[in-house]
């Protein structure tokens, strides 16, 4: 296992399956997917290609009719304190299991900022919730009493009542080598400071007045950023952005990029980017999974896969983008559309459309393999250069 | 307005919509969606509108349309005004003009068939019924790349492309001059989406349409159009029949241009980052409306509002500063230099 040391997560022959009354819609065939600790890793391809529910299934957010049927999720969590990697595999876990997983070590942040935050409750309220629900505050909650108690030691009058409070202060610091579980009012208070910490992290201005706003008070760009701040609550290892940018504006979308970009040297975690536009992926990612009606086609580092696509889909889909400086009369375009997942091809799923089948093609369903070093590709007639 | 190239024409147009609010739901404010557009649109261009959500790119293509009525201004189409007409000479005009919306499943009747959907136009208009109508919207749905199987069928049994197309065979059935098309694309993948910008420049040709091009996605309206209008809360700051990317005048086109990722990781991590966001068209800011977050903003920014200014070859400008301002370069041009340099 010397290679699974550098991985944080690694997706092998993941298969999900939806029963629905037309049929088995078979929305994940066989997903290979590893994500390196520290990197930021892009999942592109079109409109159900599975992407969201590779990342729902990382989660385990997958509702019936859906249903896990095959492959492993292996997650390897390193504690922050001991450095210990500990290999776990989702598929197996129980929803009870997950509980301390999801949100607190896997985050997720989703594609529509104006549905997500609860609307009913403060921002400030709403990050709360996940850093109580998933942290032990003992500590910090003792640090907001000391705090106060100090507060309160300036405005004392009486020096009876001040060596009152020295000694109340003295208690609860030799509390703090071993916290005992914390009181209910001063954990939610800690928990409120910690909340406007991760909006301060996220560049946003003014947080402590923000944390006392309703979602429907901030902008696009700013819920999305409050979301984001919500799912590094925790320091997870692995956050997941699920079309993060989708639904902002370029303007907006190029700000939360930049503010991805400069938090993943700040935290540390690893970041899985779905999303469909590959100029998101280019400039965030440094590596990418191209996926294709619920298969891995090819996965290599960021530059090699834009320098060198070797997959005919990645080819395609990456000639039928409107480039700014270009002037062309007609796009490149791929034939016809995705193919319907409770019927899909035979073989390699992309055949149909594909200018380079044969009849290998049509009956075998080729295996992810390594190419060049580091770019892997399914495919059984790979182009561009080897 | 006599230049016969002109197919339409719209002067000082302005959209307000009344904010009202208190118990006699008086008027509180207005929202200055459209704001003093000035346009001329020539026969068989495609002319794009970009800009970001709220800045009225979507209430210009209808008021043009007359789906809004205009607060002032007149648009004038094929040398007649049309402003304020009514009635069955309204109806006459819409048939010239149509319009493609975003969302292909909600302007699409899921409890009407193909034949009938398409169908409808040329029934209202008393173009054509029963078996000739079925005839004439086989053709349409031809021209669009569909089957004759595909007349009987409803809405939800089509991919999203495929309704897309249908919505487009639909607006050609009464042979159009003017076409509006408000975000065609955004709702669809980027492969089905290279299909129907192609579609639509063939049948531009084959039909001789002007299109109005709509969208938030500058590399798509590039693409697609021969001049282009950048708009920001409700005016055109910059209109230019060149590429757009290569030469922009205004400090807003150019952060908007530098914005758009760029496909190749070579380039990443240069965007112009514009601080802040679109501010409330209700109380849109005093002299340039792009002053607030401009980095070039000076003290004649914020007292004067900058008017749209020729800077040759038809480029027109609306900043107190164009020309004199210095860029850099943002990783859209630097991107297109070395795909000029590798090509060459």
């Amino acid at each position: 296992m010397s290679q699974s040391q550098d991985l944080v997560l690694s997706i092998k022959g993941l298969t999900t399956n939806f029963y629905t009354y037309e049929g088995v819609v078979k929305a994940l065939d066989g997903i290979e997917l590893s994500l390196k600790r520290g990197d930021t890793m892009g999942v592109v391809g079109e409109t159900g290609c599975g992407k969201s529910v590779t990342a729902k299934c990382v989660l385990r957010l997958i509702e019936p009719p859906g249903r896990i049927d095959g492959g492993q999720i292996l997650f390897y969590d390193r504690d922050p304190k001991t450095g210990e990697t500990q290999e776990t595999d989702i598929v197996q876990l129980t929803p009870l299991e997950m509980l301390s997983i999801r949100g607190n070590r896997i985050a997720i942040v989703f594609q529509d900022p104006a549905t997500y935050p609860n609307p009913v409750f403060r921002i400030g309220a709403q990050i709360a919730e996940v850093v109580t629900l998933h942290q032990d505050l003992g500590r910090e909650a003792l640090e907001v009493r000391i705090k106060e108690l100090e507060e309160s030691l300036k405005n004392s009058p009486s020096p009876e009542h001040q060596a009152k409070i020295r000694e109340q202060i003295e208690h609860y610091v030799s509390m703090l080598e071993n916290p005992p579980k914390p009181d209910r009012k001063y954990a939610r208070k800690a928990a409120w400071a910690k909340a406007v910490d991760m909006l301060r992290l996220v560049r946003m201005p003014s947080p402590d007045q923000i944390a006392n706003q309703y979602p429907h008070e901030l902008s696009g760009g700013m819920r999305q950023r409050a979301l984001i701040a919500m799912a590094l609550a925790c320091n997870p290892s692995i956050l997941i952005c699920d079309e993060a940018t989708t639904a902002l504006d370029v303007t907006v979308q190029a700000q939360v990029l930049n503010l991805l970009n400069i938090l993943k040297k700040e935290i540390g975690a690893s970041i899985l980017i779905i999303t469909h536009d590959l100029g998101v992926v280019a400039e965030t990612c440094n590596s990418v999974t191209v996926m294709y009606a619920g298969t891995t086609v090819e996965s290599a580092g960021t530059k090699q896969l834009f320098e060198n696509p070797v997959h005919p889909y990645t080819i395609g889909l990456l000639t039928a983008i409107p480039k700014l400086h270009e002037n062309k009369e007609r796009l490149d375009q791929i034939p016809g559309t995705v193919p319907n997942l409770i019927n899909p091809p035979t073989g390699c799923r992309f055949h149909p459309r594909c200018a380079f089948a044969t009849d290998i093609c049509v009956s075998d369903r080729p295996s992810l393999e390594e190419v060049l070093p580091g770019h892997y590709v399914a495919c059984h007639h790979p182009q561009g250069n080897l | 307005m006599s230049d016969s190239r002109v197919l339409l024409s719209i002067e000082n147009l302005k959209k307000y919509f009344p904010l009202t609010g208190g118990v006699f739901r008086k008027v509180i404010g207005m929202v200055h969606a459209v704001d003093d557009v000035t346009l001329d649109i020539y026969r068989g261009e495609t002319i794009g509108v970009v800009g970001e959500s709220g800045c009225g790119k979507t209430t210009l293509g209808r008021t043009i349309l007359r789906l809004l009525d205009a607060t002032a201004g007149k648009i004038t189409f094929m040398g007649r005004d049309i402003t304020h007409v009514k009635g069955s000479d309204l109806r006459a005009i819409r048939r010239e003009m149509q319009i493609v919306f975003q969302d292909p499943m909600a302007s699409l009747d899921p409890r009407v068939t193909i034949k009938n959907s398409v169908g409808e136009p040329l029934l209202i208009n008393g173009v054509a019924r029963g078996p000739r109508m079925r005839a004439m919207v086989l053709d349409l749905l031809q021209k669009v790349g569909l089957t004759e199987d595909h007349l009987n069928r409803f809405p939800h049994e089509f991919s999203g492309g495929q309704r897309q197309r249908i919505c487009i065979a639909r607006t050609l059935a009464l042979n159009p001059k003017f076409v509006v098309m408000d975000e065609p694309t955004s709702s669809t993948d980027v492969s089905v989406q290279a299909q129907t910008l192609n579609l639509m420049k063939d049948l531009q040709d084959e039909f001789g349409l002007t299109y109005m091009f709509i969208s938030h996605n500058l590399s798509v309206v590039k693409h697609m159009s021969d001049r282009l209008a950048v708009m920001y809360l409700g005016k055109i700051v910059e209109l230019t029949p060149e590429d757009i990317f290569r030469k922009p005048l205004h400090p807003y086109t150019f952060a908007l241009v530098s914005a758009v990722p760029v496909p190749d990781p070579r380039f990443s991590g240069r965007a112009v980052i514009l601080s802040g966001e679109v501010p409330s068209p209700i109380n849109p800011p005093t002299g340039c409306r792009f002053h607030p977050r401009c980095i070039f903003a000076q003290e004649i920014c914020s007292s004067e509002e900058p008017l749209l200014r020729d800077m040759g070859d038809g480029h027109l400008v609306a900043c107190h500063f164009a020309g004199e301002l210095d860029f850099g370069r943002s990783a859209q041009m630097e991107y297109a230099r070395a795909a000029e340099a590798e090509a060459s």
